[in-house]
């Protein structure tokens, strides 16, 4: 009973494929999904096991791109190593924004906004590593292996699917070790928990690590798949604003809301919004992230966990 | 180029002044109710937006636009007020998200009215530069900078003598005692919200008359403001305005020796330079943040 939503959404995403292979336009779409899908995953694990919004994370989904990118072009690294190179790229930068760990709150929150603004003006600047504005291009995609062409729609969205299973699989083994124990507790109460010996710091600036980790192997994978680099639109915010709208509207304190809600709110932007207000069309998702915090901060997953887990009580008394 | 160093010096101080008072805005509503309004660029810009209505439609001096500008504000401030009230959980967080989406909202509503041409004064008064001593300004530069200082000595006098704005100072320092006093903390709150609301048309037809306002700008001052008040520390006013003229300076000796396209990144190493070696700010904080 608890694994059927899991079920359900794995069955929908298999269906997909059989349902609209041939057609580019949806397929490109759900491969644009699944990368916000990646990213409000990794937003969702540092906003829930590490208790920090970050209005930053399109720092980490750029590094990623261009890291990758940068390596496979230049220096001729496999396309698969340079994806992990461009995740570790991005693991290494969230360290440079250790320091801001020991801001509280909303201090923190800010602090790595403006860390993505410094990262985006750095990528514009160093034109001779990533071409600056005029753009980058001319790296390898995504290679063919085993006979199956990954940088095809249908490949592309397979690979992707996989990963994020991985990185929801990691996820849950985090919230469930003893660090995830240590977390949850960490955030009924910070002080408390560092008087019984949690490092607290420490177990935070993991999660960073981690997030930034799976954030930049979904940019590092973008980055293969179009084919084409920029600062302003690696770098760009929407790639912070859209997982964290994904993360609330599917519930960010759980696994499978961010995933589902990143695929829905992705289309929703694509194919009503853009529809709507050609220009300016992200005053929908705005007014759908307010509209969320105001009435439903738990999101439909957790809405929907909420309840049944009331269920559960009833039934056991 | 010692005079190229001297007039830079002199342009930062003058922008500075405008950073102080979005920076006291964020300041203020964060004092009294711990609350970060990361909306309050997109406030900023709103006003600046309504200086250029104002001069675009009569032709009128951009000044003119400050009561136009204010009511939009402060409605503005106050509807964010009330929907903040409204969160019941987790409040510390959820408001940060919620307005933050109050600031896409903002910025894709200019966006959408005002289109995302850049805009800026023609008005031939405040353009026209006038030189004292061996340094120049453009006259809309020193009227800003006057009428940012008066601001906030009306700010100044009214924290410290109004009882609204002791009422302010009780909140932030202690909420529960000045409940046992008899403050309603709600009436406060909403209190430092109008007056943020102020602080912001004031400085978004600063910014209008001596700088030029686009619909992507507010991301960008809310990032500046939160600068200043790390900067300062747990803020007073000439703290505050200390900062905020050191960050305009910093930015503009950047511009001037190095290149414009750096301006922004300065302000960040600064930032975290005094995360790293002066967490509390420079201008010594009683108190850890947060």
């Amino acid at each position: 009973m608890r694994s059927l939503p899991a079920l359900l959404i794995l069955a929908v995403a298999i269906a997909v494929p059989i349902a609209f292979g041939g057609n580019s336009y949806v397929m490109g779409l759900m491969v644009s999904g699944l990368i916000v899908a990646g990213v409000a995953l990794a937003w969702a694990l540092l906003g829930n096991l590490g208790g920090m919004v970050s209005f930053g994370h399109a720092a980490f989904f750029g590094v990623g791109a261009y890291t990758s990118a940068i390596l496979s072009a230049k220096f001729g690294l496999p396309v698969p190593l340079a994806l992990l190179a461009g995740a570790c790229g991005a693991a290494l930068c969230s360290v440079v924004m250790l320091p801001a760990l020991r801001l509280s709150g909303p201090y923190f929150a800010l602090a790595i906004l403006a860390y993505a603004h410094i990262f985006k003006i750095l990528a514009t600047e160093a034109t001779s590593i990533t071409g600056g504005s005029a753009g980058f291009q001319r790296f390898p995609p995504l290679p063919t292996i085993l006979g199956l062409d990954l940088s095809s729609r249908v490949g592309s969205y397979g690979l992707l699917v996989i990963l994020v299973a991985i990185c929801a699989a990691i996820y849950l083994a985090v919230k469930r070790s003893h660090v995830g124990t240590a977390l949850r507790a960490m955030a009924e109460s910070e002080d408390a928990t560092r008087v019984v010996g949690v490092n607290a710091t420490l177990l935070k600036a993991w999660m960073l690590l981690l997030s930034a980790f799976i954030t930049g192997l979904f940019g590092a994978m973008n980055a293969h798949i179009i084919n084409f680099l920029e600062p302003d639109y690696a770098f760009s915010a929407s790639w912070s604003i859209l997982p964290i709208i994904a993360a609330i509207f599917g519930g960010y304190r759980t696994i499978l809301g961010p995933v589902a809600g990143a695929v829905l709110i992705y289309l929703f932007d694509q194919i009503v919004a853009k529809e709507l207000l050609p220009v300016g069309h992200e005053i929908l998702l705005g007014v759908l992230l307010a509209g969320m915090i105001l009435i439903a901060p738990n999101g439909l997953f957790g809405m929907f966990q909420r309840k049944t887990a009331k269920g559960a009580a009833h039934a056991a008394a | 180029m010692l005079e190229l160093l001297q007039q830079s010096l002199f342009s930062g101080l003058l922008v500075g002044s405008v950073y102080a008072l979005v920076a006291l805005g964020i300041a203020l509503t964060f004092g009294a109710m711990k609350i970060i309004n990361l909306a309050h660029g997109e406030l900023v810009l709103l006003a600046a937006y309504m200086a250029y209505v104002i001069e675009s439609r009569t032709g009128w001096n951009p000044y003119a636009a400050i009561p136009l500008a204010f009511v939009v504000t402060g409605i503005v401030s106050v509807v964010i007020y009330l929907l903040i009230e409204r969160i019941r959980e987790h409040r510390e967080l959820n408001s940060l998200i919620l307005t933050f989406a109050i600031g896409i909202i903002l910025t894709n509503a200019i966006l959408l009215v005002f289109a995302s041409d850049v805009r800026s004064t023609g008005s031939p008064f405040l353009q026209d530069a006038i030189s004292l001593g061996s340094v120049y300004a453009m006259k809309g530069e020193i009227t800003a900078f006057i009428i940012s200082l008066a601001v906030m000595a009306g700010l100044w006098w009214w924290l410290k003598n109004s009882w609204y704005g002791r009422a302010v100072r009780a909140v932030s320092s202690n909420r529960d005692a000045s409940m046992l006093m008899g403050i309603d903390p709600r009436r406060v709150e909403l209190a430092a919200f109008i007056v943020a609301g102020i602080l912001a048309s004031v400085a978004g037809v600063a910014l209008y008359t001596m700088s030029v306002v686009q619909p992507a700008l507010g991301p960008g001052l809310t990032i500046k403001a939160f600068i200043v008040t790390v900067l300062a520390g747990v803020g007073s006013i000439p703290g505050v305005f200390c900062a905020a003229l050191l960050l305009g300076v910093t930015e503009a000796m950047t511009v001037t020796l190095a290149s414009s396209a750096l301006q922004e990144l300065v302000g960040m190493v600064l930032f975290l330079l005094v995360l790293f070696f002066m967490p509390n700010g420079l201008f010594g904080a009683r108190a850890r943040r947060g």
